[in-house]
C-alpha cells in the first residue's frame, strides 16, 4: 500500500467562524502541558490583532462537535481573552491513519516522550498500512528511522512486559533501553538455538538481575558486552562452551558477565589496543589548525575516508550515529 | 486511622490477641514474637507508644478489600455481566504494571470479588499496551484498577504522558481506589479526565504528624519522628510526607511511616514490603 504524509494531508472544506465554546481539543493531541512564556507571547499578540490563521477542525459526528486538528495554542488564548468565535478552516473528518500521522508531528516536537507509548501507536499504524518497512514508516510519520527500529525492537517483547514500561511509578517503571539493548542477544540466532534457552525465562531473569544489581549488571549498555562475547565465542567456533556459560549465567547470580568472555576467543586485548591508538589519533586531530592545514588534499581525502569508515562500524555496531 | 487504646492500657495478652486477629492475613505472617521485637525497639520508656501505634494501625483485609471492589464497581454506570446488557466496550487494566505489584494484585482481586473469575471474561481483563488495538471511544469504558494514591501526582503525569496517548478517542474512563488522600482524589479529577471512585478517603488528620491528628501528642510525634529517621533516613514521614499507618493486606504501601515497613540494619519493620 502507498502511503505518503501528503496524500495523509486533511483536505480543506471551507473557512468559516465558530463559537469558541463549541470547540473541543484534538483527542489525538497528547500535548496538554504548554510553556506559559510562548503562550503569553501568542496571546497578547491575539488580543492586538486577533487570530490571523485560522484553526484547522473536523467536525465529528460520533462527538457532534468540530475538533480543533491544529492551533490548539490559539484556542486557549481565545478562550483566556474570551473571545467568543474564531475563523476555522473545516476539514474533513480524518482516518485513524490520518489521526495517528497528526500524533507523531506533535512527538517531533517533544524530546521527552516516553518511547512506548510511541511504539504501540506506531503497531496501530503498522496495522492500518499493512506496511512494516522501517524507511516508509520513518517517512510517514516523520520520527527517525532509528526510532522507528527501536519502537519495533520494544514490540517485539511479550505485554507484561511492555507494561513494565508504561508503570506510572518512576521507580519501578522499566526503562524502554533496558528492552532495546537486551534484544541483540535475546534475539541472537545462535543463543535462540541453544536447546535450554526460552525467551520469557532468559528476559526475566536479566530483569531481575539488573533490578537488583546482581551479577554485577549495572548498566542497560552491559548486554553489549555480553553480544560481544557470543559474537566472538561465535567466531571461535566455542558456541557450545558458550552456551553452557551462558546457561549458567542465567541460573546462577553469583557470575558476572565476565563469566562469558571465553579466554581465547576474547578480543578484548585487541579492543584496548584499538582504543589506545584512537586517543592518541583524537588528541593530534585536535590539535591540527585547520587553516594551516588547507591544502593538504591527500590529508583531508584521509579524514573523510576515515569518518565514512567509522560511521560504517558505528552502524554495523548498532550505534546511533547523527546524521 | 483507628482510635488507639488510652495512655497506660495494659501490653497484655488480649491486647496481643487484638493485634494478631487484626494483622492476620498480611503477607509476611505476623506473629507474637515479631510485635514483641518491634516493640522492644522502641525502648523500655516508648512501649506505651508503640502499642498505641499498633492500635492506630487501619489494617485492610482481603474481605475488606473484596467489599470495597464490589462497591466500587456497583457504583459505575451501565455495568452489568451480561455483555448484552452493556453498552459499548468494556475493559478492566491494572494501573500499575509491574509483575507482582499492587496494580496486579488488585485486578486479580477486583475480579474474584466481582464474580469475574470465569474465563468469560478473560477478554475483559487487558494489559495497558492492549489498549490503542482496543480503539475505545466515547461510548466504551476503560477501569483501571489500584489500590491506593497518596498524592495523585503520579496518576497525573502517568495521564499526561501515557495515557491519554493510549486512550486517544477518550472513553469514559475511571480509576478505582481501595483508599485515596481526599486531596489527592481532587487532584487527579481535575487534572486528568479519569473519574476516581475510592472505597475509602483519607483526611490530614490521618497523617501522623499532622496537627490534625490528635491521638498522639507533640512529643509523640517527636519520639516517632526520630524512630522512623532511624529507619529511613530520607523519607522519615513515609512516601510523599504522607505519614499513614496503613497496611494492605498484600502489601504495607510507601506513604506508610517507614517503622512499619522498613528492614534494615537499624530497623525491622513488622509489615516488610517484600517477603
Amino acid at each position: 500500500m502507498s502511503t505518503s504524509a501528503t496524500t495523509l494531508a486533511p483536505r480543506p472544506v471551507k473557512p468559516k467562524l465558530v463559537r469558541t465554546a463549541s470547540l473541543e481539543a484534538n483527542p489525538y493531541n497528547p500535548r496538554r502541558l504548554f510553556d506559559k512564556e510562548p503562550m503569553d507571547v501568542l496571546r497578547e499578540s491575539i488580543k492586538k490583532v486577533g487570530i490571523l490563521v485560522p484553526l484547522t477542525v473536523y467536525w465529528s459526528k460520533t462527538k457532534g462537535k468540530h475538533v480543533i486538528l491544529d492551533g490548539q495554542r490559539r484556542w486557549i488564548c481565545a478562550q483566556a481573552l474570551r473571545l467568543k468565535e474564531v475563523p476555522v478552516n473545516v476539514v474533513a473528518e480524518p482516518s485513524v491513519v490520518q489521526n495517528i500521522v497528526t500524533m507523531f508531528q506533535i512527538h517531533k516536537l517533544r524530546e521527552d516522550w516516553e518511547l512506548m507509548p510511541t511504539a504501540l501507536t506506531l503497531a496501530i499504524l503498522m496495522k492500518e498500512t499493512k506496511d512494516k518497512n522501517e524507511r516508509r514508516l520513518a517517512e510517514i510519520t516523520g520520527l527517525d528511522i532509528a526510532v522507528v527500529t527501536r519502537c519495533k525492537k520494544l514490540l517485539s517483547y511479550p505485554k507484561n512486559y511492555q507494561d513494565m514500561m508504561l508503570d506510572p511509578d518512576p521507580t519501578k517503571r522499566v526503562k524502554a533501553d533496558f528492552f532495546i539493548e537486551l534484544y541483540a542477544v535475546r534475539n541472537d540466532r545462535a543463543v535462540n538455538q541453544m536447546q535450554w534457552f526460552s525467551k520469557n525465562t532468559f528476559t526475566r531473569r536479566m530483569l531481575e538481575k539488573y533490578r537488583d544489581r546482581k551479577s554485577g549488571l549495572k548498566a542497560v549498555t552491559d548486554f553489549r558486552l555480553m553480544k560481544q562475547f557470543i559474537n566472538n565465542a561465535r567466531k571461535a567456533h566455542k558456541l557450545p562452551e558458550e552456551s553452557k556459560r551462558l546457561r549458567e549465567f542465567v541460573e546462577n547470580d553469583v557470575l558476572t558477565l565476565e563469566h562469558l568472555n571465553i579466554p581465547s576467543a576474547d578480543v578484548s586485548a585487541s579492543a584496548r589496543r584499538l582504543l589506545n591508538s584512537t586517543s592518541k589519533l583524537y588528541s593530534d586531530l585536535e590539535k591540527i589548525d585547520a587553516e594551516e592545514y588547507f591544502g593538504e588534499e591527500e590529508l583531508w581525502k584521509a579524514f573523510e575516508k576515515l569518518r565514512d569508515l567509522i560511521t560504517t562500524k558505528l552502524k554495523e555496531a548498532d550505534r546511533r550515529v547523527k546524521q | 486511622m483507628k482510635l488507639p487504646k488510652q495512655r497506660g492500657a495494659p501490653i497484655d495478652g488480649a491486647r496481643m490477641r487484638e493485634w494478631l486477629d487484626d494483622f492476620a492475613g498480611y503477607r509476611v505472617n505476623v506473629t507474637e514474637g515479631r510485635i514483641d521485637r518491634w516493640i522492644d525497639q522502641f525502648g523500655t520508656k516508648h512501649r506505651d507508644l508503640s502499642a498505641r501505634v499498633l492500635d492506630s494501625v487501619e489494617f485492610v483485609s482481603r474481605s475488606r478489600v473484596a467489599t470495597a471492589f464490589r462497591q466500587g464497581l456497583r457504583c459505575i454506570p451501565g455495568w452489568h455481566s451480561r455483555a448484552a446488557k452493556r453498552k459499548g466496550k468494556w475493559v478492566f487494566v491494572p494501573f500499575t504494571a509491574s509483575a507482582g505489584e499492587s496494580g496486579d494484585t488488585m485486578c486479580h482481586e477486583f475480579r474474584i470479588a466481582n464474580g469475574m473469575g470465569n474465563r468469560k471474561f478473560d477478554n475483559l481483563f487487558k494489559y495497558k499496551s492492549d489498549l490503542p488495538d482496543e480503539r475505545l471511544g466515547p461510548k466504551d469504558t476503560v477501569i483501571f484498577i489500584d489500590d491506593f494514591a497518596g498524592t495523585g501526582d503520579q496518576a497525573i503525569d502517568h495521564w499526561e504522558r501515557v495515557l491519554s496517548e493510549l486512550l486517544p478517542q477518550q472513553p469514559t474512563t475511571y480509576l478505582v481506589l481501595l483508599m485515596a488522600n481526599v486531596g489527592a482524589r481532587r487532584k487527579i479529577s481535575r487534572n486528568t479526565e479519569m473519574i476516581v471512585l475510592a472505597d475509602t478517603e483519607l483526611r490530614d488528620s490521618d497523617n501522623i504528624f499532622h496537627v490534625g491528628c490528635t491521638h498522639f501528642s507533640i512529643a509523640d510525634k517527636k519520639h516517632l519522628l526520630k524512630l522512623c529517621r532511624r529507619a529511613k533516613q530520607d523519607e522519615p514521614r513515609g512516601y510523599g510526607n504522607s505519614g499513614l499507618l496503613l497496611v494492605f493486606s498484600h502489601r504495607c504501601p510507601n506513604n506508610s511511616i517507614p517503622i512499619l515497613h522498613e528492614s534494615n540494619r537499624r530497623w525491622e519493620g513488622l509489615f516488610r514490603r517484600s517477603a
